[in-house]
């Protein structure tokens, strides 16, 4: 292998070992730890608002849950439409432990990382019952399996007394070791908070990627019928695909109870399940920064269509509905756009900058 | 007793309607493969055409309805010809993913228009006292209403059955190799199987406007309701889109009828398709008509 491989002209592994590296050169681990530098030590430097804390603290949140997405439409090929409700299950499992034992409960309050781990485990069961047809049927049927499921999910809640009705269930402030988390800090706890578990994640799941639990996931979605020849059973990876996927969303439907400290129905809608995919999309389906880019994407187009809809709507008075239509139609929009033209994402852009740099000035 | 007839009726009339709405969504999977996410937006863009022309432009609903259809038959071939035609021989899932990015589309722009927030009703041109025989009553609007839907059905099977183009789309939708080697143009089918879909989609949508009121979300749900009407039904038949819209119309009416309020249930009408689809899905995935064709993996 070459010594730099950004300027090598062809990779030259000799083991599959090499070509499943986390990082192929020390350059690469060293911008790694630099970005998780800057992500942690920003905040010593820049004095934010909240508001835009909370943008931020979004973005991760929405990452986590497009990993989760990113695992089962990406990697193994099965499209979810109710990815929102899986978020929803993790959000509502807090949630219920604070109606039950009251917002204010030591396990809410105290015992946070436990309840996190609590409704990702919920999120994962209720994924894997989601994905039970997938046993016997293919991405067509799951769609719609997903899609119900979302239905079923907005109806138990905006039914039940239990759930409130859909409307806001609260959840306490938290404890960490210096006491309880103040107002003010609020926004930054979480930031750091949800950063870790992040970090903790992705790195968990780039490893799954690698070992054979995470490959016969892609192989699966590449040509079932070879995968199940080479002796994985593709029933059961795809209703395991469903698990993962519903683990993530249910981490960060916990983080985002314990973020706006209250759970409502309205985050969890089909319209917030299509914001996943179209952020899932952006992008790049099937590719690990995609999923950080994608949400990225996303938010920050959701807060420019927020600010254009708020203009047009001060200076023209007759529309007063704008920013119900601009959300909608601009998300749309972005999905079919990137679909058509740039089906690989904006995590593509990377690997075409990346190469031209690497052939640069003899490309071709 | 007649309490049960009652929902028997209504059962019908919203299941004739169902039917309707899944006729368009089979007619598109059928030809094409492509399952149509967007079709309760279309459904919605052709009832508020007819609105529009009835009540805005002064045209009396039986001229504004089949001029609505027309106009929507139109729109409908355009989202194919824009939208879906290029993605031909892509994967499914991103054809199906286009579909969804279409759902979000229209609806931001019928939320541009009034319709998208507020409630209209359409002009009342029938007798309003409802007709009825021995307890059971039937609304005019209802009764005109199924002529209409099983009209179509009727007109669509015999479609099928004997034109040129409904026999040109059937060997399609059978097999598109051969299709195309009899000199069928493919494309053209799926366009025309979308425009058809959209002609059908404008009628339901007209029907329960009439009924019930133009309200977005409703429509927008009877877009969503299809699902598990074309999967009991099977994805590919139009016979059981028609049969399983009116099982599936029963099963909703007598959900609500004698299930709500009892056990501190509610609005169960709006989730038993829901849990009928899953459990579907997962004993009899093709269906009650449709072809026995899934491949087990």
């Amino acid at each position: 292998m070459s010594s730099n491989r950004w300027l090598a002209t062809g990779n030259y592994f000799t083991s599959y070992k090499e070509e499943q590296r986390i990082f192929f050169t020390s350059l690469d681990k060293t911008a790694m730890c630099l970005l998780l530098l800057c992500l942690f030590a920003w905040p010593f430097f820049f004095d934010l608002d909240n508001k835009y804390m909370l943008v931020i603290d979004n973005i991760l949140v929405a990452v986590i849950a497009v990993i989760g997405l990113n695992l089962v439409t990406g990697f193994a090929g099965l499209i979810s439409i109710g990815h929102a409700a899986f978020v929803g299950i993790g959000a509502y499992t807090v949630a219920s432990f604070a109606r039950v034992l009251g917002d204010n409960h030591v396990l809410v309050t105290h015992a946070w990382p436990l309840m996190i781990l609590l409704a990702g485990c919920s999120g994962a069961i209720f994924g894997a019952i989601v994905g039970l047809p997938a046993l016997r049927l293919k991405h067509l049927y799951l769609a719609i399996a997903t899609l119900s499921f979302q239905m079923i999910f907005q109806w138990t809640i905006n039914f039940m007394n239990f759930f409130n009705q859909g409307q806001t269930i609260s959840v306490g402030r938290v404890y960490w070791l210096t006491g309880e988390v103040s107002r003010s800090k609020h926004y930054m706890f979480w930031y750091y908070a949800i950063l870790v578990i992040l970090v903790i994640l992705g790195f968990a799941v780039r490893n799954l990627l690698r070992t054979r639990y995470g490959r016969c996931l892609v192989a699966v979605r590449d040509n079932d019928r070879a995968a199940d020849a080479m002796g994985m059973h593709p029933g059961f990876t795809k209703v395991y695909a469903f698990g993962l996927a519903g683990f993530l969303a249910g981490v960060a439907g916990a983080l985002h109870a314990y973020l706006y400290r209250g759970v409502g129905i309205e985050s969890f809608t089909l319209q917030q399940s299509i914001n996943y995919l179209a952020m899932a999309i952006v992008g790049g389906l099937g590719t690990l920064p995609g999923s950080f880019l994608g949400p990225l994407a996303i938010k920050v187009l959701d807060l420019q269509v927020g600010n254009v809809s708020e203009w047009v709507g001060a200076h023209l008075t007759f529309t007063t509905n704008l920013a119900t239509a601009l959300r909608p139609l601009s998300f749309g929009l972005v999905i079919v756009l990137f679909l058509m033209f740039e089906p690989r994402g904006i995590a593509n852009w990377w690997r075409i900058l990346r190469s031209y740099v690497k052939l640069w000035p003899f490309r071709y | 007793m007649s309490y049960f007839f009652q929902l028997v009726v209504s059962g019908i009339v919203v299941g004739s309607i169902y039917a309707l709405s899944g006729l368009g969504f089979v007619l598109i999977y059928k030809s094409s493969r492509v399952l149509n996410i967007a079709h309760g937006q279309i459904i919605a863009a052709g009832a508020f055409i007819t609105y529009a022309l009835t009540v805005w432009v002064h045209i009396p609903v039986y001229i504004s309805l089949p001029i609505s259809m027309v106009i929507t038959f139109f729109l409908a071939m355009s989202v194919e010809r824009v939208f879906l035609r290029r993605l031909i021989g892509e994967p499914i899932i991103s054809v199906i993913m286009v579909t969804i990015g279409l759902m979000s589309i229209i609806d931001g722009l019928i939320y541009l228009t009034p319709f998208g927030t507020e409630n209209f009703s359409f002009p009342p041109f029938l007798p309003k006292a409802p007709i009825a025989f021995g307890g059971v009553s039937i609304s005019w609007t209802q009764l005109v209403g199924v002529i209409i839907t099983f009209t179509m059905i009727g007109g669509f099977s015999w479609f099928f059955k004997k034109s040129t183009v409904g026999i040109s789309m059937r060997a399609v939708s059978d097999d598109q190799m051969a299709a195309m080697s009899i000199g069928i143009s493919v494309p053209r089918v799926f366009g025309l199987a979308w425009a058809t879909a959209g002609l059908s989609a404008a009628a339901a949508g007209s029907i329960i406007g009439n009924i019930t009121g133009l309200n977005f979300d409703t429509l927008h749900a009877f877009g969503i309701i299809v699902f598990p009407v074309v999967i009991l039904g099977g994805l590919d038949s139009i016979l059981g889109a028609v049969v399983a819209g009116i099982i599936m119309g029963l099963i909703q009416q007598f959900a609500s009828g004698y299930l709500d309020g009892n056990w501190g249930l509610n609005g169960t009408g709006e989730v038993m398709p829901y849990i009928i689809l899953l459990v579907i899905l997962l004993f009899k995935p093709h269906g009650l008509f449709g072809i026995h064709e899934i491949e087990r993996v």
